[in-house]
């Protein structure tokens, strides 16, 4: 897991900060274009809303032109208007359309409305308040300049707001039109009285008199289109946030799914290993088993033959020493049959070691068949057998009823075999010979114990006392061959107990087992 | 009427010397015929071998077999005495110094009809030979001999 893992952590990072860079990017052209997008719309809302002004007034014009004047004409022809009657209210469409306007301008108020600008805007008007500002005869003079220029479009920021300003030239003077705005002379009467001074006339054919000027804001168009595709490009953002988080946390998933493949390989692996040094230590176990097994069958051989081999013989050695005492005794002297005596008796006793040698041999080999086993009942059967071999003996047996334990009912026979009969043997030369087998708890366990007030040992060689062969008493004393409590002992750790002994020369033994 | 005869598988010549010996002691004065190891005591039996053209139809009142032999065991020369249908019913008492459970076992579940294990005692082991003598000789009743 090193530097293999890290890298491929910090790689899709890096490249997560390239995505992040790309989408602002796209986002900076996109808002830009749209920008431009939301600049044209208001564009062009403001010049629909400037035609439809203009066109409104131009039809106002024409109906005042075309309508209205021929009334008044014929109505003054008919002499019900005086000839010198003339009230720009009702008669000039300029002034008729100026106050439309002021009035239209005020309804746009009242609704809530910016006001669009309006005006016919003249160099010489009649009326001052026509008279063309710094802009607007600028842009008349540049019309009559150039006849080719049909209009002129400018954005304006007034106040911090965005107007579409639009100027068309308005009037070009034909020849009707000299009638009131030629040489004053010639005007009608009314005309003249009407408006003193030079305004409105001295006028020529083909000139540009007067320009529309007209300045409608964008303002309002803008909040609108600021809201939608802010909105919108704001979804739009988030959309790609999303998608960029979800990139990114897929990218996270694949990564961390893969570092916990990694991780599954790994303890696979592992797995791998604890399971073949299970099999190998299982093989080991397999193969030591078999060994034993094979030590085992080996001992067998081995007890076997020794049973065979070594008793065969000792027979002999015993047999035809009897058949030399039967033979020819009466040519052997005392010392003689003495020693031949001592033949056979040493050949008894190598029977006798031999057997319990075979006999340790054989309880310490074999299987445990662990079952509940009455142990007082047991000790008393063995008192019993002994009574019987010695029913001149007056040994006084205190067992304790109701002793059980979990063991190996034949092994067990033979450690009480063992323990009682050498407390038997050992009390042989004691008075008031008491034997006893009982129960006592020691440090939270329970102990069992066969006590007798016999010969006891010295417990210097206590040590001693569960080795085989050996013996703490002589043969003349005591017979015995020294295996019964090495079998013992075998037995009791066999079944996973301990075995220790108390003694003192001359006042019996005691031995502590637990099974 | 013929004597009853023995027949003794021993390999041991102590043992073979002691056990007649015995036999003597204890005033059993039948015919003990010695096969020295397995093959010889079959082929005793059977007429073949060493004993080929002996008369089959005298067969040993009892045989003393021991287990431990040269060539073929004292187990496998029961076995073989128990299928021949000449001498599967002849009395076989195993005679050993053996005295493993497994032997045991398997002599009698090979059709042993005792288990007597020689004690290093020579005076036990003539006792034994004694026993062995007035219960085989005397108060057994020998099966039919079977004539082929």
């Amino acid at each position: 897991m090193g530097a293999e893992s890290r890298s491929s952590v910090s790689q899709p990072g890096r490249q997560y900060r390239k995505i992040a860079v790309v989408v602002l990017g796209v986002t900076f052209v996109v808002a830009a274009g749209l920008y431009h997008l939301a600049r044209l719309y208001v564009l062009n809302e403001a010049e629909r809303n400037i035609q439809a002004v203009l066109l409104t007034h131009k039809g106002l014009h024409r109906y005042i032109q075309e309508v209205m004047h021929p009334v008044f004409y014929s109505l003054r022809a008919e002499g019900m208007v005086s000839e010198k009657f003339y009230a720009p209210e009702i008669f000039s469409s300029t002034f008729i359309v100026r106050n439309q306007h002021k009035a239209y301008n005020e309804e746009r108020t009242a609704a809530g409305l910016e006001e669009i600008y309006y005006k016919m805007a003249a160099l010489n008007p009649r009326n001052p308040v026509n008279k063309a500002d710094a802009l607007e005869e600028k842009l008349i003079r540049r019309f009559n300049d150039n006849k080719e220029i049909k209009d002129y479009r400018e954005v304006v920021r007034i106040n911090g707001k965005d107007y579409l300003y639009v100027a068309l030239p308005f009037l070009v003077n034909q020849e009707r039109c000299m009638k009131c705005h030629g040489d004053r002379e010639d005007a009608p009467l009314g005309l003249q009285a009407l408006y003193p001074g030079l305004g409105g006339f001295g006028e020529k054919v083909g000139d540009i008199r007067a320009i529309e000027s007209i300045r409608a804001p964008m303002e309002q168009q803008y909040y609108l289109l600021y809201i939608v595709f802010g909105s919108s490009f704001a979804g739009l953002l988030v959309l790609a946030g999303l998608l960029f988080f979800n990139a990114r946390l897929r990218e996270m998933v694949r990564t961390r799914t893969h570092e916990l493949e990694q991780e599954v390989v790994e303890r696979r692996r592992a797995e791998e290993e604890v399971r073949q040094v299970n099999e190998e230590l299982e093989n080991r176990v397999e193969e030591r088993t078999a060994q034993i097994a094979a030590a085992n069958k080996e001992l067998d051989a081995f007890a076997y033959s020794v049973s065979h081999d070594l008793r065969a013989p000792l027979r002999g050695i015993d047999g035809f020493s009897l058949a030399l005492l039967e033979d020819y005794g009466e040519r052997f002297d005392e010392k003689a049959k003495d020693y031949l005596g001592r033949v056979r008796a040493g050949c008894l006793r190598m029977g006798e070691l031999i057997d319990d040698m075979l006999q340790l041999s054989r309880l310490s080999r074999g299987e445990i068949h662990r079952e509940e086993v009455d142990l007082s009942t047991m000790a008393g059967e063995i008192a019993e057998e002994l009574r019987r071999g010695a029913p001149q003996r007056r040994v006084a047996f205190e067992i304790t009823p109701g002793i059980r334990v979990l063991g190996d009912a034949i092994l067990l026979r033979a450690v009480l075999d063992n323990l009682l009969g050498n407390a038997w043997k050992f009390t042989a030369k004691t008075e008031e010979a008491r034997i006893t087998f009982g129960r006592q708890e020691e440090g939270g366990k329970d102990l069992l114990f066969v006590r007798d007030n016999g010969a006891g040992f010295d417990m210097a060689y206590a040590g001693k006392l569960f080795g085989a062969f050996q013996r703490l008493h002589s043969l003349q004393e005591f017979a015995g061959t020294g295996i019964g409590l090495a079998t013992v002992q075998r037995i009791i750790h066999r079944h996973g107990g301990t075995i220790r002994a108390e003694g003192e020369v001359g006042h019996g033994a005691t031995f502590y087992f637990s099974v | 009427m013929r004597t009853k005869m023995i027949l003794l598988v021993e390999d041991n010549p102590d043992d073979e010397a002691l056990t007649l010996r015995a036999l003597k002691k204890n005033n059993i004065l039948n015919e003990v015929v010695v096969a020295r190891d397995g093959v010889e005591a079959l082929d005793f039996l059977c007429g073949t071998g060493a004993h080929a053209g002996r008369d089959l139809a005298r067969m040993p009142e009892v045989i003393l077999l021991d287990i431990n032999l040269p060539r073929i065991n004292g187990l496998e020369v029961l076995e073989k005495i128990r299928a021949n249908e000449r001498t599967r019913l002849l009395p076989v008492v195993i005679l050993t110094t053996s005295n493993e459970e497994q032997d045991k076992l398997k002599s009698y579940t090979l059709g042993a009809n005792s288990f007597i294990r020689k004690p290093v005692d020579f005076q036990q082991f003539s006792e034994a030979i004694r026993h062995l003598g007035i219960y085989w000789l005397l108060l057994n009743q020998s099966p039919p001999v079977i004539r082929s």
